[in-house]
């Protein structure tokens, strides 16, 4: 579904991307994990073209982002994508936030957005908060909002950008419980995490990266228990602790 | 379109060329002369608005409503048609005989206005500095007045160096109001190049390059005075 | 003593309404062109925002009361007939405060964090729907107490207006004193008349600055 051939990209004159391969295939989950500064949050914003990339070619279900014909703004409906800082809408409500973008790009009547909004809100846990705005929400209730936000343009593929990182311990749990509902739903998932446990649990395929390369990849156990480089081991004795 | 014939070479004809010249000399000498007054009067009050002594903040305070929300050119003409007769109606006649009454009225209310935007930017200067330092300099042993003098002034000006060059520049951009009561300013002398050539495009226009020269070489100057007066390690560029 | 100002009180009411007139002009002209300079002065296209930004540069730079004449003698030409001073009025002060807004807005508009301007996009947001949207409303609302500010300006630019002969107070104010020689009465009612405006508008200013510094919501 997803195929990066090659892609590097540069900072003027830091490099933040080198030579990253990988192919991403419907249903499959992909944990990536590394140090800050790794690249693993720009490799996910070059891939629904929020970055450009200098070297190199990401397809997404056929078509190119490098071709200058290449309509973004309907490739973006494709790929859903979670912040880790929740970025709600501020001055609109939790549904408005929801429904946005179906009315706005996919034309959909306020009532029929509406209901999807609400069954999203429903399947994320919190159906009452409907007409609440982010700031009376919890950091893990707006972030459940975000993913019902990205869930309502009925994405292939969800996109997480350390979806946890900034919550608060006690909430983490909530919106992980969303993430793995949605894996074993059968959603194509692409996580940066530090979240080794949730990784264990539902990825098909760990991604270490460090120094914008991918220095190794592994399914879930063989990953964890035998990493191959050295600074995988380094990585993991440190997030492991 | 209305056929215009354009005639840009009015701008260096004689006398015209010579006229705006001259507006921008007294451009210069209203900004120059009315700056000392608001820089003065602006700290005064500005610090007035700062000390604890509640009578001298409201004191303060008054004055700053007052001159920043009335319109300027309100204000200048109130002190040239009705300044005089406040004096009663023997000095009336006298101070409306000076010669250059309309220059000296300009500088005055042009330094009292902007005084009133100076204020506020010393106030707030002070308040950047905190409470600290006031605190470090009275438990030497020095009244309010010499800390103030001698201490904190000095300090909140250095701060401000940025909004006051703003300041410095929209009194030169202020000035040019001075037109209505005949001050033989630039944008004056744009105006009567059109009374007398009905070019008054072309006038206008060489005026604003006057302005835009005349605002670049004011932030080059400043800029010099922040880099020369500019306090170590505090702020970096 | 107030005979003056008590006698000529409609015709001086009418100027002033004149200058609320031309300020409420300026006002939604500024603002709507102000909202696209702050726009073009964020852009990342070169060939929109070097023009933008040297319109505002230039324009900053420049008293009004000059731009107020250049158009007064810029307009028949391109219109080819005489002007109404109002007409002309109006159309200074729009490209004027524009470039005031512009910048206002603009902090606005940077104050937004790019993730939230990434999670619009991701949904499938054009640039113009997450502008409408997203960035000029929530730009709107944080910088109400400087627009406020700014507005208030405005209101008191408006008596410059002056100079090309328009109707409003301060020429009517020296019209009459023309006639009844009571500068003291007259200059000083002017000045309370805008002062009172002004002032409550500061105030108004000043009660938002407090709530959006409590809430901290935006």
């Amino acid at each position: 579904m997803i195929e990066i051939k090659n892609v590097s990209k540069w900072f003027g004159d830091f490099q933040v991307l080198a030579d990253v391969d990988e192919v991403v295939q419907r249903g499959q989950k992909i944990v990536i994990c590394g140090p800050s500064g790794s690249g693993k949050s720009t490799l996910l914003r070059c891939i629904n073209g929020l970055e450009p990339y200098q070297k190199g070619e990401i397809v997404v279900d056929g078509v190119s982002l490098s071709d200058p014909k290449t309509n973004l703004y309907k490739l973006r409906e494709k790929l859903g994508m979670v912040f880790q800082r929740f970025e709600l809408y501020p001055h609109m409500t939790v549904m408005r936030n929801i429904t946005l973008a179906p009315i706005k790009v996919r034309k959909k009547s306020r009532q029929a957005a509406e209901k999807k909004a609400m069954e999203l809100l429903e399947r994320v846990g919190i159906p009452d908060k409907a007409g609440a705005f982010p700031a009376n929400l919890s950091g893990g209730q707006q972030q459940r909002v975000a993913i019902a936000r990205a869930l309502a343009m009925e994405p292939a593929c969800m996109m997480f950008d350390e979806p946890t990182s900034a919550l608060d311990p006690e909430m983490i749990q909530e919106v992980l419980e969303v993430m793995i509902g949605l894996a074993k739903e059968g959603m194509t998932m692409l996580v940066v995490t530090h979240e080794m446990g949730f990784a264990r649990e539902v990825a098909d395929e760990i991604i270490f990266m460090d120094a914008g390369r991918i220095v190794e990849r592994g399914s879930g156990d063989e990953f964890f228990k035998n990493p191959k480089s050295q600074r995988t081991k380094d990585f993991l004795g440190q997030i492991l602790k | 379109m209305l056929a215009y014939k354009f005639d840009w070479g009015v701008l260096w004809r004689q006398p015209y060329g010579e006229w705006l010249l001259q507006g921008l000399w007294l451009t210069i000498q209203l900004g120059a002369l009315a700056w000392i007054i608001a820089l003065s009067l602006g700290v005064l009050f500005g610090t007035m608005r700062s000390v604890r002594f509640w009578p001298l903040r409201i004191i303060g305070s008054l004055y700053v409503e007052v001159f920043r929300n009335i319109p300027f050119l309100v204000q200048l003409f109130f002190w040239f048609y009705a300044g005089p007769m406040l004096f009663g109606k023997t000095l009336q006649f006298k101070i409306n005989a000076i010669s250059g009454l309309n220059y000296w009225v300009a500088i005055f209310a042009l330094g009292l206005y902007t005084a009133s935007r100076v204020a506020e930017h010393v106030r707030a200067g002070f308040a950047s500095i905190g409470h600290g330092q006031y605190d470090a300099v009275l438990s030497t042993g020095m009244t309010p007045l010499q800390m103030y003098w001698y201490v904190m002034i000095p300090h909140a000006l250095r701060l401000i160096i940025p909004p006051l060059t703003t300041e410095f520049l929209t009194i030169f951009k202020n000035s040019a109001v001075a037109m209505t009561i005949g001050v033989a300013e630039t944008t004056f002398m744009s105006y009567k190049i059109d009374e007398q050539t009905f070019h008054g495009l072309e006038a206008t226009t060489g005026a604003m390059v006057i302005y835009l020269v005349l605002g670049m070489t004011v932030v080059k100057l400043m800029d010099f005075i922040e880099a020369r007066f500019r306090i170590p390690g505090l702020m970096s560029r | 003593m107030l005979d003056a100002i008590l006698q000529n009180l409609p015709y001086l009411l009418g100027g002033f309404l004149t200058n609320l007139q031309l300020a409420a002009f300026a006002l939604a002209g500024g603002l709507f062109l102000g909202t696209l300079v702050g726009l073009g002065r964020i852009s990342k296209r070169p060939w929109v925002y070097y023009p933008v930004t040297l319109y505002v540069n230039f324009l900053r730079n420049i008293p009004l009361i000059l731009v107020i004449f250049w158009f007064y003698f810029v307009m028949p030409i391109l219109v080819g007939r005489t002007m109404d001073p109002f007409v002309s009025a109006a159309v200074s002060f729009i490209v004027f405060e524009a470039t005031y807004f512009g910048e206002i807005l603009r902090a606005g508009f940077q104050s937004i964090s790019k993730d939230l301007v990434s999670a619009a996009y991701s949904t499938g947001l054009t640039y113009r729907q997450t502008a409408t949207h997203i960035l000029v409303p929530i730009a709107f609302r944080r910088m109400l107490p400087s627009m406020i500010t700014q507005s208030i300006i405005t209101f008191q630019d408006t008596s410059l207006a002056y100079v090309i002969g328009l109707q409003e107070m301060v020429r009517r104010t020296t019209i009459v004193d023309s006639i009844e020689v009571r500068s003291v009465q007259l200059y000083s009612f002017v000045a309370i008349l805008f002062f009172i405006i002004c002032f409550i508008g500061s105030r108004i200013s000043m009660h938002y600055e407090e709530k959006s510094r409590k809430a901290k919501v935006l």
